[in-house]
Order: C-alpha cells, then structure tokens, then sequence
C-alpha cells in the first residue's frame, strides 16, 4: 500500500498547482459569494407607481422595516430600476396595494433573502385583511400589539445551550459549501487514479507482483482521501485563524469533514466504476458534481427546496449531510450526538458506493 | 518448465484462444508469431495468470497454478504492450517503485537498478522524466521494470512496436543477452519475422486463436522444403495471367505482388518454358525473374494466407 501512497504523492509532488488552484478556489467563492457582512448590511429600495404613491410606500416601508435586518429605503423609480440594470443593487421592489414585485436582474441568493423577508410581512398583512374584512387594519394592529404586551401564554425559545437561537449565517453556509464542492473535483481527479493505472497497464504489473490487490486500492483510495482532506482543513484553518471566521468547535468540523472525504472518495469510485476509463470519468464526473449542491440546496437558504423528490436526491449525495452537520456545529454549538445521523448517513453513502463502486470497476477485465 | 495444455478462452460465443499447447524449456528462447487478432495477447495474459482460462491449464514445473498463480507471477517477468509506467516520473523513480512493489530488499534495490538501468542503456539518463523520452527509451525502461526482480522466464510482448532502429537493436540485444548470459528464459511475441529469426530457437505460429504449426526455424521451413517459391516481375498484370498461372501443371498457389506474381510450385519442376508461353499469350512480359530461397514470412503466408502484418 505504501509504495503505492507514495508514487500517487511523487506525481503531484511535481505539480502541485492544482491542489493549491483549488484552496485558493475555495477561499475566493467563499470570500465573493459568502461574505456574511452582505446580508447584515443589505439596503433595498422600494418605491410605488400607484397614484396614491406615497402612501403605498410609506405603509409598506414601515412594516417591511418593523422586524428586519434589511433596510427598506423609499426611493424614486427612475433610480431605483437604474440601480439595478447598471448592477448597483442587485434588486429593489415595486409596492402595489396589496401586492409586491420584485426588479431584478441576477438570480444571488441575497435576492431570494429579501423576498422571504417581503414575503413574510406581505402574508401577515393579508391575514390581519382577512381577519378584519377592512382595509384598515392598524386598529386590530394596536390591539394585537396591547394584548401581547401582557399575554396569556408566553412561550421562549432557547438555544440548547440557553443563550438566543442564533439566526442563519447565509454566509457560513456557503463557506461550507464551496470548500466541500470545490474538494469533491480534487478526490474525484485523484480516484481516477486507477482507471489510468488500469488503462496504461501499471495496474496489471502491480496486480503481477506479490503486492495484494487490496493493499493496491486502499494505496489509491488512501492518497485521495488524504489530499481532499488536507485540502479541507488548509482552507478551514485559512478561515478560522487568518480571516477571522468563526466555524465553531473546530475538532467537530474535521470529524465531519473526514467523514465527508470518506464518503466522497467512495461516490467517485462509484463514477470510476460506471465511467471504466479515465476520458469517460473526467467528461461524467465534472457534469454530474455541479449539480450536487444545486440539488442539495447548499446554495441557498435552508426550506428553499420543498419538492421531495429533489429532496430525496438530494440526500443521496455527502453534501447536503455534511452541510447540515458542518452548519449545526458552527451556528448551533451541536455536540457530539447532535450530528450523529448525518455522519451516519455519510458513512452509509460511502459503504454502498464504495462496495458497488469497487465491484464495477473489477468487471472492466470480465 | 512452463507448459500450457489445451489452453481455451471464450468471449462470449467467440473462441480468441483456442485449445493451445507450448511449452518452454529453462534457458530457452522461444517465439509467439501471428498477425492482429491471433490471440498472442489473450496467451500471454492466461500464462501470465492476469486472466482466467476458460479451460485449459497453466503449470510450472509440471504443477498447475491456474488456482494459485502466486508463484508463476514470481518467477515471471512480464513487458506488456502498452508503455505501463508513470510518465511524470523519472525514470529512476519509477524503478524505485517498481522494485518496492515487487519487494525488491531494500539494500539490493539500488545496485539491481543501475543494472537493469546499464543493461537497457540508460543509466545515464535515469533521473530524466519519463514523459520526455522517446518512444524507444520508453520501452526500454518498461523491460528494465520487468526485470528488477530477477524473473526466471520474461514475457514480452511486442516489445519493439513503434520505435527507431537504434532503440530496437538495443532491445533484442539486451534480450539476447539475458538469455545467454544470464540464462533468462524468454517468451517473445512479435509481428517482426526477423526479430524471431535473430532471438528464437524455437517458434510457435498462431492465428485465429491456433497453433497453426511449431519447431525450429529449420524445421518449419522443411514445411516448403516440398516448394519453389518463384518471384515473377511483369510489364502488364490482370486476372486472367493469375488464373491460367494457377491452372498450370506443378503450380499450387498464386498471389498478386505489386509488381508481378509469386508462385509457389512443387520443388525442382520446370515451369518456365510454360509460364513465358501463358505470359506472352496474356499480352504481358517478364521483366525479372527469381526463384527464393524460402523464409518464416514464407511458411507463415503459406500457413495462413497473410502475411504478419495484415
């Protein structure tokens, strides 16, 4: 096995490039698409078309920034659609009577950020209509509000460590996220590995010599998990220590993410083995990882995804659980048992692909 | 000291080796000749134990180790086809591990690789890359990994595919030299008669998955001993000087070369009054004229209807 370990680390010792091309991919994606200060500081402008205007947008506006952490800002139209085309904010919101609309022109996650928060206040205005059959409804407002100073029942929400639930770090999650996609393409390119080996030949001379095949797949399999881990932790530490992230109890992230690679390492040997050679791999491989966290909702706020099938799909892939064992850690202080299920679920993925994955790739020879 | 009885692998309903027996004697040096498709490769993998008969046995030493192949892969020394080495290694490195993955002792695996590194002649150039050698010095190294372990019988299998003169007479004399010197038994597949002729004592002729004939190189000639084999350049060929060549007395077979005929007909007969009359009738001429002494690319044509590199 060692001899094997060892060749797979003298080649890339020779091109080191790719490894550090992907820790600096990580960091950037994260640092352009997952700066949390983003979503804290967020300003959108609304502004109305109606003819009573003013009145929309100041009703509106005093709702919308009631319990936000957007700011809502009234602003001229012109402007505010301006702003947007020319790509100086990403989205402002046209206020109708009862309705809203969104001007856009990307698809950020932020933008689907704001339109929860718009969402919200839009449907609890509608039910408070509802309730009052009025238009007016700042009276049951007044009177809602007065109740609730004093109510019946007070229920509080608690942390599972006592202090406040903290609220999602849209941010962190997409630090995860880009760190774990971006090592999947590196263990996916190393577990190739073999099919090359298979190709060119050198793994019949390995399979000739008194070295057991086991001892030859554990020295590939081992390799790639050793560099997509490092990979990993290189970018987590570059987090934690130099650009002042906080990703919680550290120790608990690089069990997670070594279970992670584990389970990844064996999805790629499961491709290796469908693909059989390495062109196939390097053309089904990078075609099918891009869709994993889409698939995953790991781009987007949690409860985003609600069809089930996609759900399920979803589940099937070590991202999605390695996210929400990462996610837990950082944002929710989640102790040891609080992750077992998804590590368990990750070292199921990686037992079955592994089995499947190894066993297809030995029928190649037939 | 290695034999195979009756050898078979079936793909599917298709035979690529088809009940073979060779055997090779310790110190021999024997040769595997056939054209693309003969089944040399499927052979060699059954021997080499990478694949698994159909039926048939592999035995060493008279025992069989179809079952438990781990001592033939001792003793053998295996040079595939294909270039097996890490490209972005040099050509030390590679070596280095090859020779741990065969558990070459870690005190003998330096000087066993400057041998095999002055024997295939690239000692001087071993800590250059790999993937910066020629096609030649490629294959080179591909024998040198082969042989670190010291094995007992080398398979080789088309080793000098695709390279430069020079690289290829250093390779047959290295070969050479293992099995004379060094009392290497070899097993060489090839499309090249001549490499066979110049390393062989003994040569097996396959195709379609058979043996198709077998001996020294003078006893499969003494097969066309019974023939001419007659080069005939004309001004002017067509069917029908083929034709009426073929139908002629004494004559057994007619191809078409590129500049004429070749005949080959029963040794010592005189066709040439009748020849120069159907040639002269054919509107045609003789330009030349040689009768050959008969070679293995002969026997092998007669044999098989093609030649070794169709």
């Amino acid at each position: 096995m060692y001899p094997v370990f060892m060749a797979q680390w003298m080649k890339d010792k020779r091109k080191p490039l790719t490894i550090l091309l992907f820790i600096g991919l990580s960091i950037l994606a994260t640092v352009i698409f997952g700066d949390n200060t983003q979503y804290s500081q967020t300003t959108v402008a609304v502004f109305s078309t109606e003819s009573n205007a003013q009145e929309i947008e100041e009703k509106w506006v005093e709702l919308l920034n009631e319990d936000s952490h957007i700011e809502f800002v009234i602003t001229d139209e012109e402007k505010a659609r301006s702003d947007v085309s020319e790509g100086r904010r990403e989205v402002a919101i046209l206020l109708m009577e009862r309705d809203y609309r969104l001007i856009t022109a990307s698809d950020m996650p932020n933008i689907q950020l704001v339109e929860q928060e718009v969402q919200k206040v839009f449907t609890k205005e509608a039910r408070l209509e509802a309730v009052t059959s009025i238009e007016d409804t700042s009276e049951l407002r007044e009177e809602v509000d007065d109740y609730m100073e004093n109510p019946p029942i007070k229920v509080e929400t608690q942390s599972l460590t006592g202090g406040e639930i903290p609220q999602h770090n849209m941010g962190m999650q997409l630090l995860f996220t880009f760190t774990l996609f971006v090592a999947m393409f590196t263990i996916g390119f190393k577990v190739n590995g073999i099919n090359s080996d298979k190709i060119s030949g050198i793994w019949n001379r390995l399979i000739l010599s008194p070295v057991s095949k086991t001892s030859i797949y554990a020295g590939h399999l081992l390799y790639s998990f050793f560099v997509g881990f490092f990979q990993m932790v290189i970018v987590f530490l570059i987090f934690q220590y130099v650009m002042g992230y906080d990703i919680g109890n550290l120790q608990m992230i690089i069990v997670i993410t070594a279970v992670y690679t584990l389970s990844t390492v064996s999805m790629a040997m499961l491709i290796a083995g469908v693909a059989k050679t390495p062109e196939k791999f390097n053309m089904i491989y990078p075609s099918i990882v891009p869709i994993i966290p889409v698939i995953s909702g790991a781009y987007m706020p949690p409860g985003t995804i609600s069809n089930s099938i996609l759900q399920f799909i979803g589940n099937l892939f070590p991202l999605s659980h390695a996210l929400d064992a990462m996610m837990s850690v950082a944002l929710y202080d989640a102790q040891w048992n609080d992750f077992a299920l998804p590590i368990s679920l990750m070292l199921l993925i990686g037992v079955v692909s592994m089995g499947v994955g190894i066993n297809m790739v030995e029928r190649v020879k037939g | 000291m290695l034999e195979t009885v009756n050898l078979t692998k079936t793909y599917k309903d298709k035979k690529a080796v088809d009940g073979i027996d060779i055997y090779l004697d310790k110190g021999e040096s024997v040769g595997l000749l056939g054209p693309n498709g003969a089944g040399k490769s499927t052979t060699i993998s059954m021997i080499s134990s990478l694949l698994k008969p159909t039926s048939g046995d592999v035995r060493l030493n008279g025992e069989s180790k179809i079952k438990d192949p781990s001592e033939i892969r001792r003793v053998l020394g295996v040079v595939p086809q294909e270039i097996a080495l890490y490209e972005e290694l040099s050509a030390y490195e590679n070596l280095k591990f090859f020779g741990k993955i065969y558990k070459v002792k870690k005190d003998v695996l330096e000087n066993r690789m400057q041998e095999v590194l002055e024997m295939v002649g690239l000692k001087e150039r071993q800590k250059e890359l790999v993937k910066t050698f020629s096609g030649g010095m490629k294959r080179r190294v591909n024998i040198a990994a082969a042989l670190l372990h010291q094995p007992e019988i080398l398979i080789l299998d088309e080793p000098t595919v695709g390279i430069d003169p020079q690289s290829r007479n250093h390779i047959l004399e290295t070969v050479r030299k293992l099995n004379e010197e060094h009392g290497t038994t070899i097993l060489y597949t090839s499309h090249y008669m001549e490499e066979v002729e110049q390393l062989c004592n003994r040569v097996y002729i396959m195709d379609h998955g058979k043996i198709v004939a077998s001996g020294s190189k003078n006893e499969l000639l003494s097969i066309l001993s019974s023939e001419d084999t007659i080069q005939v350049q004309l001004s002017k060929t067509s069917d029908a000087i083929i034709e009426k060549v073929k139908g002629m007395e004494h004559v057994r077979r007619v191809d078409e070369t590129s500049d004429g005929i070749r005949i080959i007909s029963k040794k010592g007969s005189n066709i040439l009054s009748d020849l120069v009359h159907v040639i002269e009738n054919e509107n045609s001429q003789i330009s030349h004229f040689q009768v050959e002494i008969p070679s293995l690319e002969d026997v092998f044509l007669h044999l098989t209807g093609k030649t070794l590199r169709d």
